[in-house]
């Protein structure tokens, strides 16, 4: 059976079910869970329940009420995953929440990035604001810092958290206009690889292979296997060499 | 719980790996997130693995990684990996099977995974000195439950044997069970046979790889 292409613009309102490509402009609603090959939002979206498809894309703002799995995940507005998020890529740069686990193979943001549980991935690279309230695992770990980002836990093989530096601009109708040397913050408890560059983070324990402290940071410890270099900038309370 | 706990610096110290790897391994499935115990020391946060397990499985791992792609060791060593479907002719041709389970099978040919599993199961009983007939039970428990074998419950079946002396008439009756280790069994009871369910699922799902 061909599956049916659907396309809301204006307001409107499917049930659940297997589609092809799936177009919400307007203001559009599914009610249950979708299955489709391509979801595109670029209005305001809401699926009740779980959402599956080759390719997901929303540039307004969603909501999904369930888990969602893709293979392609873009999203440039508002979007709220309620349940675990499951994609092969995941590129944002809006505001995008995810209630947890997230698991991908790449993530890009360059937005605010939330996480409920857990995210696993093979790249994780923000130039955005993330607070993840679980681990964060994965092979490459690439931060410039903008805002203030927190995660529990870093686990990986290479780690850098690099401030976002020089001149940052923001326009905000509550604070106006704002130019300056803002950097932004990384707080966690642990963080953990072989190879850890860190610039202006806050942790509890720092662990690692080759481990170089920049400036800003505040690490109450660090253990090392090889090397460890601090910045005069930096402070480190207990160093060890394991 | 018993067990000796490894904090995960002298694992990597001890095994060579790296901490890229341990995630690795870890988000692959190949470490079950249950091995992870975290706990609080005196130099802040720290994670603990049972040690037997993580050893014997990141040597498995790295013993068999040069011959098999990443994904193919989690088919391998993930329980939530069961292969489905599938039915086997010839059980007594895998290793963990062995000639020495011919008393225990009960079917000419199509054995399913889990039949296979508990097999295998028996025929390490059987190999371990336990007679046929005990061994059979551990292997029809075992086929019946087969969910628990897609679960990483660390759930082992445990063959016991209840001596019964009263009157002048003493009586042994055999009896399986599965159980979480470590296993108690009232004073008139022994435990004669315990095997760890994973590790067979295991080495069914080599072998099978093996002969595919």
């Amino acid at each position: 059976m061909e599956r049916r292409n659907v396309s809301i613009s204006g307001t409107g309102k499917i049930g659940g079910g297997e589609y092809g490509n799936v177009r919400i402009s307007g203001a559009g609603k599914v009610d249950g869970d979708l299955v489709a090959e391509e979801i595109r939002i670029s209005g305001s979206g809401k699926i009740l329940g779980s959402a599956k498809a080759k390719e997901i894309s929303v540039s307004g703002a969603a909501r999904f009420g369930g888990r969602v799995e893709g293979e392609v995940f873009q999203a440039s507005g508002a979007c709220v995953v309620e349940g675990e998020l499951q994609t092969g890529e995941l590129r944002c740069s809006g505001s995008q929440k995810v209630g947890g686990p997230l698991k991908a193979h790449y993530i890009r943001s360059s937005g605010t990035l939330s996480v409920g549980g857990n995210v696993d991935t093979d790249v994780f690279t923000s130039s955005g604001r993330f607070s993840i309230n679980g681990m964060l695992s994965a092979d490459r770990v690439e931060v410039r810092l903008v805002g203030n980002s927190t995660v529990k836990e870093i686990g990986g093989e290479h780690i850098e958290v690099r401030s976002g530096g020089g001149f940052n601009f923001q326009v905000s109708l509550s604070r106006g206009f704002r130019m300056g040397f803002a950097g932004g913050s990384l707080t966690a408890e642990v963080i953990e690889g072989d190879e850890v560059y860190l610039e202006e983070t806050q942790a509890d324990i720092v662990r690692g292979v080759n481990v170089k402290i920049g400036p800003g940071c505040k690490i109450k410890r660090v253990e090392y296997q090889n090397s460890l270099e601090v910045h005069s900038d930096a402070q480190v309370n207990e160093k060890s060499k394991v | 719980m018993g067990e000796e706990l490894l904090a995960k610096k002298e694992v990597l110290k001890l095994t060579g790996i790296s901490y890229g790897q341990l995630y690795r391994w870890k988000r692959k499935g190949l470490i079950p997130e249950a091995w992870f115990v975290r706990r609080a020391t005196v130099t802040g946060q720290e994670t603990f693995f049972p040690k037997d397990k993580i050893l014997a499985r990141i040597e498995q791992i790295q013993s068999m990684k040069e011959a098999r792609s990443l994904d193919e060791l989690v088919q391998i060593l993930s329980p939530e990996a069961a292969p489905d479907g599938g039915h086997w002719d010839d059980p007594l041709a895998l290793s963990p099977i062995g000639p020495q389970a011919k008393e225990l099978l009960w079917k000419q040919d199509k054995y399913d995974f889990a039949e296979l599993v508990a097999l295998a199961a028996g025929a390490e009983a059987v190999r371990g000195g336990v007679p046929a007939t005990a061994a059979q039970l551990l292997v029809q428990l075992v086929r019946t439950e087969e969910h628990i074998l897609k679960t990483p419950s660390g759930i082992s079946a445990v063959l016991g044997e209840k001596a019964i002396d009263r009157g002048g008439i003493s009586v042994r009756v055999p009896f399986a069970v599965l159980a979480q280790e470590p296993v108690r069994v009232d004073h008139e009871s022994r435990i004669v046979h315990t095997c760890d369910l994973e590790s067979i699922v295991e080495r069914v799902k080599l072998a099978l790889g093996e002969v595919a």
